[in-house]
């Protein structure tokens, strides 16, 4: 475990609303987002923002290499420490992670984290052609590949082995379509307004890649995230709310999804196993098989490691998953702790992650609803739980906002491939 | 139409570039050429014109920060987007691992096993990947693998990315070949009706000529026909989730009727 030389915080985040298209480009998204930052850090200035840690995931969407260079420029921080950080998914926690890591070290005292990603530029199929570019292209992406098809497939998997239907999946999906009506910067809402879905329109829902329809898929979007991370001595400067980072964990797998059948370095979580269903045939093997994220598995453990954390389902108050499919979000309540493996259906089922249930996930509505601009996707739901431990969801959101009372201790998630790399970071608040 | 009009008029300019072929791999000797005209002329036919604006429109939206409500009250404003394309051709080169894909061309399906650990790799890798084997060479331990395996994990897809569009609709899925440890993306030959998990499956290739030397030059088809689907399976244990991917199916076959002019129903392809 790392030693902790000194706290980090979270001092706000500032936003510009993913959506399906935007008039602006990055660098004017990016400055709305910086906009809204600097209104809520007013007293934060440029000097003294000693590095900024940029996140965008493609080059290929906007046909632009080192895009950062422009958006530094444009922010007038170029004189700065500049990077750039990409993981595919994984980009904007892996910006948060990195971030905190050269603070934590003692390295910068205030970094700023702007995140975007302009993904409606080409057709739909081309994006997703793009974006299955971070999968193998000699293996996975020519079998008619891309990423829907992958979760779709991790997902049969799981549901063949622990007996999750379809009827859960849509209850994920409205459960988090319906938390993002209350959001103020949901993509759903810009798009299809606030009224309440039901399993009927999941029903009605059009098939992607069984077993997932439209309405269990992550949008496409554009967007901007601008958060701002300091060191204790800095944070009362920039805010009376700060959000502690206090435990950060990252974790990688196999690129491939199909060596996961051989997967060695997972063996130590044998014990973990449960006994495979009697009906499921050979080839059995063993976690993650091709179902479960033994990268976040293990990115969990060494958050809460960190953090004291030994119960997540009762220390935690809230947690925003990245799941850009439901079936990721059902595997990841076995993953992350809050059920044994192959329970994941009884969460949602039961409630417990509903809003007003003992552990809400994805009060935020997420990447399936509320939106997915991928180097933007965590840096939006971190501000969103800044939000929620600060008290102000109501505030940011208006009065139907969904703030979960008195939260004192929340999670995030992000993940990049198919589960090829991963992170968790737990935040608190005072 | 419109568009129409922007093609025939002055929009689309394909130029027609010869030039003599790069040298690309120093002085090795390309001991086996198969390559096409592509490979000088591609230009024109990946680029269509290189950074060529085609056109462009404008679009009256809305903008600034906020929600969406606050950015609909300001008055719109008008942007330009331009329509251009960019690209490349690229000569890759599938590594040490190449023997897998020059047996696809001749039919053979094969793997390589580590000297250490003897794990059976297909995919193969050239080096294994166990720590305790230190980056062993496999490259030198290649096996033919029967052609035949199991179904791990599938998906029946409706909608594809941009290259595979026009085969819709289809499933894929991984497969473990009898004998080896690792699981190979493949295509299925198999009505969704009867694909399960733990299904026996032989491997087929496309007829010599269309083989091109990558995963699309094969595909699983059930190895005993009419195989009864087991009561535990989880796709067809639920009746309406099956009528719903049958139902999906045939939108999406009239889909790709429209779009590419392709009947991929199961009597044109025989499957």
């Amino acid at each position: 475990m790392p030693k902790a030389n000194r706290r980090v915080a979270i001092c706000g985040g500032g936003i510009f609303r993913p959506d399906l298209w935007h008039g602006e480009n990055a660098e004017e998204g990016v400055a709305i987002a910086y906009q809204d930052l600097l209104r809520q850090c007013p007293n934060l200035e440029a000097d003294e923002i000693d590095a900024v840690m940029m996140s965008y995931f493609s080059d290929h969407l906007n046909q632009q290499l080192c895009m950062g260079w422009i958006i530094q420029d444009y922010l007038g921080l170029h004189g700065k420490p500049g990077y750039r950080v990409e993981s595919g998914g994984s980009t904007p926690i892996d910006a948060l992670v990195n971030a905190y890591y050269l603070i934590q070290s003692g390295f910068f005292d205030v970094i700023l984290i702007p995140g975007w990603e302009w993904m409606c530029e080409v057709d739909v199929a081309s994006t997703n052609e793009m974006i299955a570019s971070a999968a193998d292209t000699d293996w996975d992406f020519p079998v008619g590949g891309y990423y829907n098809a992958y979760y779709a497939a991790l997902e049969t998997r799981h549901m063949q082995l622990y007996g999750e239907t379809c009827e859960d999946l849509g209850r994920i999906a409205v459960k988090n379509h319906n938390n993002s009506t209350h959001v103020s910067f949901s993509q759903w809402v810009s798009q299809h307004g606030t009224a309440p879905i039901t399993l009927d329109d999941y029903w009605k829902s059009r098939l992607v890649c069984w077993p997932y329809r439209v309405l269990n898929n992550a949008v496409m979007s554009e967007g901007a995230c601008c958060v701002l991370m300091a060191a204790e001595e800095k944070v009362k400067r920039f805010t009376d709310t700060p959000m502690w980072i206090t435990g950060v964990g990252v974790g990688t797998d196999s690129m491939r999804p199909g060596d996961r059948t051989a997967d060695f370095a997972y063996e130590g979580f044998k014990d973990e196993a449960r006994i495979y269903p009697d009906f499921v045939k050979l080839p059995r093997t063993p976690y993650p098989d091709m179902a479960n994220f033994a990268s976040l598995h293990v990115a969990a453990k060494r958050a809460y490691a960190q953090a004291g954390i030994t119960n997540p389902l009762k220390d935690m108050d809230l947690m925003e998953f990245f799941a850009p499919y439901d079936g990721v979000e059902l595997c990841l309540y076995e993953d992350l702790g809050l059920c044994g493996r192959g329970e994941g259906k009884h969460m949602i089922r039961e409630g417990v992650v509903e809003y007003g249930g003992e552990c809400p996930v994805n009060v935020s509505g997420a990447l399936t609803a509320t939106g997915h601009p991928v180097g933007a996707t965590s840096l939006y739901y971190t501000t969103f739980l800044f939000w929620q431990l600060a008290g102000k969801t109501k505030e940011k959101c208006g009065q139907d906002g969904l703030q979960v009372p008195n939260a004192k201790r929340a999670l995030i998630t992000g993940h990049g491939g198919t589960g090829c790399q991963g992170a968790v970071i737990t935040f608190e608040r005072d | 139409m419109a568009e129409e009009k922007g093609l025939t008029e002055t929009k689309l300019t394909v130029r027609q570039i010869k030039r003599g072929r790069e040298k690309k791999y120093r002085d090795y000797p390309v001991v086996a050429d198969n390559s096409t005209v592509a490979h000088e002329l591609w230009e024109p036919i990946v680029h269509l014109g290189l950074w060529d604006i085609k056109g462009h429109q404008v679009v009256k939206g809305p903008w600034g920060g906020g929600t969406i409500e606050e950015a609909m009250r300001r008055p719109p404003k008008e942007f330009m987007v331009i329509d251009r394309a960019s690209f490349a051709f690229y000569s890759h080169s599938y590594g040490l691992v190449s023997p897998f894909f020059r047996g696809l061309l001749e039919g053979k399906l094969m793997g390589t096993r580590c000297p250490k650990c003897g794990t059976v790799y297909c995919p193969p890798r050239a080096h294994c990947w166990k720590p305790e084997c230190k980056v062993a060479d496999c490259f030198e331990n290649w096996i033919d693998l029967p052609l035949t395996g199991i179904i791990h994990t599938f998906t029946v897809q409706c909608l594809a990315a941009a290259p595979f569009e026009y085969m819709l609709p289809f499933s894929m899925g991984w497969v473990q070949v009898d004998g080896a440890d690792t699981t190979l993306p493949t295509l299925l030959h198999i009505p969704p009706k009867e694909i399960f998990i733990g299904k026996k499956v032989k491997f087929e290739f496309v007829p010599e000529g269309k083989r091109k030397g990558d995963l699309m030059d094969l595909y699983a088809v059930a190895m005993v026909r009419g195989e009864k689907v087991p009561e535990w399976a989880c796709l067809q244990r639920d009746p309406e989730a099956m009528e719903f991917v049958e139902t999906s199916m045939k939108a999406t076959l009239e889909f790709i009727k429209n779009r590419y002019g392709i009947d991929n129903g199961p009597e044109a392809r025989g499957w």
